[in-house]
């Protein structure tokens, strides 16, 4: 028993990393309909930017109270910056232009995008494992024979954190209701005054911020990333935003939660060699059984 | 010519060039016979620290062989990668092999590093009569059975010069028995290397009298093994032993165990030599210390032969020498012994492959930097050394060494 | 039909390669190279087949390398010491590309009412699937070893050995019949079902198209080529392991697909043919060529970039390809249709951001 609590909170944690790569997805698929290939390899340039800038800025590596807490949030805002202008620049440059192409189109340039990317990151940090500076202390609590660590609610509060704060600013500010009307309605938002490209552009960077969080989170919380970790991520990732209902953020952060959980359930208990096939074959079942996810509604086919 | 005839004549022209580039390959006729010493190693991407300190061994043992070269011939490196991504590819390996077996010159070929790439490449070798040593391939099926040689199912072409992954394993092993290990856990990379060496230590450790409390296979190139580690944790091993490389998750197994609850400084790691590079320190960081490891090859650094091996390396890299850059060295030497020896029974002319492999085939009482050896009737050496190595304070540290030949 | 107005210089150009393709081991005699072209030919098969399914039918398939394993895998088992069966490789040429045309129907049927994207990302999980299972199920694959000693083939009692010649003429005899065949699939009702559903698939079903057969048709067509090429590949390199059908198959083949033309037949050879070079024959030299004067780039291991460059650079100015079909690159072309189609599209019920 004591295991299955230990390996639901490794689920959990893992989840939580899913959930937030799986925002980014959820977004731009609600608003664009287009599968953003290169997220994942968003979320991994989010490890990649926290590490560049904690290495810039704490180059003796000692750091403590204070000055540390405020290293980790210029690093944090830093990897959401960038990420988020890495998505803007993706919209803008590789996918803008075929707005109105069929969707096969932009899915192709997404998935080149990630390999630009990808090797990006391989030029620039090379191809093996790279460490991420461990500057946080991670503090194990014991409840009888179960382990909590402080990174592993890292992960979860901030996952279920900033899904909250997404959901509060797409319902209730006046650039979220520009947002879902021109998800809803491209042409009809275009003619009520809303600048369709600037509040895509607005879409591509709040999902890619959110990766960057991804980014960093995932960095302290595993030690280390590499230029390829994106892609089976992303992948995951985007597993949990179909489960959950595309297009629905509450969905992709539950389908975040459930596919780490299956992932990590796998691992513990059947074998790790089958723990990525139980994903992807979920991944299958779901769209074949339930395309709408457990809290999305029926889509119409395309037309 | 409009812009998509344009487009269009651009892709013929590439496609004529084909026919061009392979017919480029003719050599420069030099005033000396070249003699060409052929490499199949992976020397890109993420392999490359595996493939270019061996490589740099076969580049130092030819030039060292041009200074006293026969009279009339010249010795040369010619160099294949057989990483595709980054990643050593059986399909490549194959195809390298195939491209220097249709050169004449080159009489025997260093490679491959790993094992799966032979698998691959000896059939075309043993087809073609080439030879190939290898520096590295530890997996015993190569060699022992002759399921890869399937043109000529006795004549052996492939060789080399390590000690296989039963002796690993078995040394891995003892040596976790004198380490006073008795409970460990199994862990492997589920790839052809990885598992074959878990598989043996294993056996050899329960036979041992050693308890293996599980062995898990785990999906390469992931980031958490997390899961994985919180179910070894609740079994309360001694020790993990991992088969398999730092690439594939050597590195990053170490580095969780921390916070799936085992303690790394109690807990202890043993591994085989895919885990004796520098990578492994740098990705388990401080979870590094205390692990363990076998490297199918001597210490060169303890051998006084080796000395001024180290020295020219440094001299001319500009760096230390890896765990198979004497091997690489060695395996070179001896196909160029061969060929010096097929020049001499020549009375002076050049040598003919075959005459060659018959030369490498018995070869007897070498004596080399990694000690005095030969091939046996299967192609393997007949003084396989494996030497243990610690990590302390983030540094490789030499344990000892043993000629496991006699066992 | 042949409109011979339509064919130009450059056409006849191809034409003429493809005439000297059968001479050229009679001037290089390296058994490198020809090895080379046979690796080459086989990515070819590949683009041909998945042409089919994304070209011809407009179905992104991103899994298609599960196709090469099966059908890779079902000669190894059946031809090998793996279990002692050594079955005659001419039969299985055919039955292997009958075993991945079933896969191809068997992943097909419950997918195919599923939207473009929807279906991309299915085959790429299949595509993830398939050789983690091959890996995983070590009792009958060999598990990471794979399966060695596979059997050559014998014709007429002459033994292919391991020589790469007599594959070079295979796969060229292959390629040929290939074309034909999929050039005569584009010119029947089938290919004329395929491009009224990859225009419209709504239209093409009111038009009494039955949709989902032409749908599953495409799959498993395409799938079988894979499996004839994945019979060719295990044979020569004697060995199949779970390495070489991962995800970076299905990408090159794609990019050749993008490159060439999707749904333009020269395209895919033309695609298939320049990427072949680049990757066998320019950039490993430009490796070599760059360590020569002291520079370690490693050329091949950014190869990954040239394709996506290729695929974002051929998708936003040339989404036809260097040498697509007019009527491809009438459809791919933004236009007032596809604008008013996405405007209609755009006015359905969904869940909002």
């Amino acid at each position: 028993m004591e295991l299955f609590i230990q390996q639901v909170i490794n689920g959990l944690s893992l989840g939580g990393i899913y959930a937030l790569i799986a925002l980014g997805y959820t977004m731009v698929y609600g608003i664009i309909e287009l599968i953003n290939f290169a997220h994942g390899d968003v979320y991994t340039l989010g490890s990649f930017f926290s590490i560049a800038i904690i290495g810039l800025l704490d180059a003796s590596g000692r750091l403590h109270g204070v000055p540390l807490l405020l290293v980790l949030a210029v690093a944090l805002a830093g990897s959401m910056i960038l990420c988020g202008i890495v998505g803007v620049l993706l919209e803008r440059l590789a996918y803008r232009r075929l707005r109105n192409a069929p969707r096969l189109a932009p899915l192709i340039t997404a998935i080149g995008a990630s390999f630009i990317l990808e090797n990006i990151m391989q030029l620039w940090r090379g191809p093996s494992p790279i460490p991420f500076p461990s500057v946080v202390p991670n503090v194990t609590w014991h409840f009888g024979g179960v382990n909590l660590s402080s990174n592993e609610v890292l992960v979860v509060v901030m996952a279920l954190f900033l899904m909250a704060v997404l959901q509060i600013f797409i319902y209730n500010t006046r650039l979220g209701k520009a947002m879902r009307a021109t998800a809803q309605d491209r042409d009809a938002a275009q003619l009520m005054g809303i600048n369709i490209n600037m509040t895509i552009a607005l879409t591509f960077f709040i999902g890619s911020a959110l990766a960057g969080v991804g980014g960093f989170v995932s960095g302290i919380y595993y030690g280390s990333t590499w230029f390829y970790n994106g892609f089976e991520a992303g992948l995951k990732a985007f597993t949990a935003a179909v489960l959950g209902g595309i297009g629905n953020v509450a969905g992709a952060m539950l389908g975040g939660f459930v596919i780490g959980m299956v992932e990590s359930l796998t691992a513990g208990f059947i074998s790790d060699q089958w723990a990525t096939v139980a994903v992807f074959l979920l991944l299958v079942l779901v769209l074949i059984f339930r395309p709408s996810g457990l809290l999305g509604e029926v889509l119409p086919d395309k037309v | 010519m409009s812009r998509r005839s344009l487009a269009r004549f651009v892709a013929l022209a590439a496609i004529l060039s084909m026919f061009g580039t392979s017919a480029a390959f003719t050599p420069a006729q030099a005033a000396d016979q070249v003699i060409k010493i052929g490499v199949d190693l992976p020397v890109s991407g993420a392999d490359a620290s595996d493939g270019i300190p061996t490589q740099n061994g076969v580049t130092l043992a030819v030039e060292e062989a041009n200074t006293h070269a026969p009279k009339g011939f010249k010795f040369e490196v010619d160099a294949l990668d057989d990483a595709v991504g980054g990643v050593h590819n059986p399909q490549q390996g194959a195809t390298n092999i195939r491209s220097l077996a249709a050169d004449p010159a080159v009489m025997g070929v260093v490679g491959p590093f790993n094992s799966n790439v032979a698998a691959a490449e000896i059939p075309v070798s043993n087809e073609s009569g080439l030879p190939l040593i290898s520096p590295s391939n530890t997996n015993p099926t190569l060699t022992k059975t002759a399921k890869y040689r399937t043109a000529h199912p006795d004549v052996i072409t492939y060789f080399r010069v390590c000690a296989t992954d039963d002796v690993q394993g078995k040394a891995g092993a003892e040596f976790a028995k004198t380490l006073g290990l008795k409970k460990v856990y199994v862990i492997d990379d589920n790839e052809t290397y990885g598992l074959g060496l878990a598989n043996v230590f294993e056996k050899d450790f329960k036979e041992m009298g050693g308890s293996v409390l599980g062995h898990d296979h785990i999906t390469a190139n992931q980031q958490d093994f997390k899961a994985l580690l919180t179910k070894v944790a609740s079994t309360h091993p001694d020790a993990v032993y991992y088969g398999g490389t730092t690439s594939t998750g050597g590195g990053l197994v170490r580095q969780q165990m921390a916070s799936a609850g085992m303690d790394p400084t109690k807990v202890k790691y043993v591994g085989g030599d895919g885990i004796s590079d520098e990578e492994f320190i740098k990705v388990a960081s401080d979870a590094a210390n205390n692990s363990y490891y076998t490297v199918a090859a001597p210490n060169a650094a303890k051998s006084a032969s080796a000395q001024s091996f180290i020295k020219a390396y440094k001299a001319k890299f500009h760096s230390d020498i890896g765990a198979y850059s004497a091997n690489g060295y060695v395996a070179a030497q001896v196909i160029i012994a061969a060929a010096e020896k097929t020049i001499k029974q020549n009375g002076g002319k050049a040598p003919a492959r075959a005459q060659v492999l018959k030369n490498i085939q018995n070869t007897s009482g070498f004596k080399s930097i990694i000690g005095t050896f030969g091939f046996d009737k299967n192609g393997d050496t007949t003084s396989p050394v494996i030497a243990l190595w610690t990590i302390k304070d983030g540094k490789q540290d030499f344990v000892h060494q043993i000629n496991v030949s006699a066992k | 039909m042949l409109h011979w107005k339509k064919y130009r210089p450059i056409d006849w150009a191809l034409v003429a390669i493809a005439v000297f393709m059968p001479f050229l081991p009679l001037v290089d005699h390296n058994g490198g190279h020809i090895n080379v072209l046979v690796n080459a030919g086989i990515y070819m098969m590949l683009a041909i087949g998945l042409n089919i399914v994304v070209g011809f039918a407009g179905l992104l398939d991103l899994g298609y390398a599960a196709f090469f394993a099966i059908g890779s895998y079902t000669y190894a088992m059946v031809a090998s010491p793996q279990f002692g069966l050594h079955f005659s490789f001419w039969p299985m040429v055919l039955i292997s590309a009958f075993v991945a045309a079933i896969f191809g129907v068997i992943l097909g049927a419950p997918t195919l009412r599923l939207r473009g994207d929807y279906l991309a990302i299915v085959t790429l999980g299949f595509g993830e699937i398939v050789p983690q299972t091959f890996l995983n199920l070590a009792k009958y694959t060999g598990g990471p070893n794979g399966i060695s000693a596979i059997d050559q083939p014998k014709l007429f009692g002459y033994h292919f050995g391991l020589n790469p010649l007599p594959y070079y003429y295979l796969v060229l005899v292959l390629i040929a019949f290939s074309l034909i065949v999929a050039n005569n699939l584009r010119t029947s009702r089938l290919g004329r079902a395929w491009m009224a559903i990859r225009e419209d698939e709504i239209a093409a079903a009111h038009m009494g198209i039955n949709t989902t057969t032409a749908k599953l048709a495409a799959f498993s067509l395409g799938a079988s080529f894979s499996g004839l090429s994945g019979v060719v590949n295990a044979s020569l390199l004697t060995l199949v392991s779970p390495d070489q059908f991962k995800f970076n198959v299905s990408i090159t083949v794609l990019s050749m697909l993008v490159l060439g033309g999707m749904g333009s037949l020269p395209g895919v050879v033309v695609g298939s043919a320049l990427l072949s070079i680049l990757n066998f024959f320019i950039l490993p030299q430009a490796s070599n060529l760059a360590a020569t004067v002291g520079l370690h780039i490693d050329f091949t291991s950014y190869r990954f970039m040239l394709y996506g460059i290729i695929l974002v650079a051929v998708m936003l100015f040339k989404p036809e390809g260097l040498w697509g079909s007019e009527q491809r690159r009438a459809e791919l072309k933004e236009s007032d249709i596809t604008k008013a189609e996405n405007a209609e599209y755009e006015e359905m019920p969904r869940e909002t951001v």
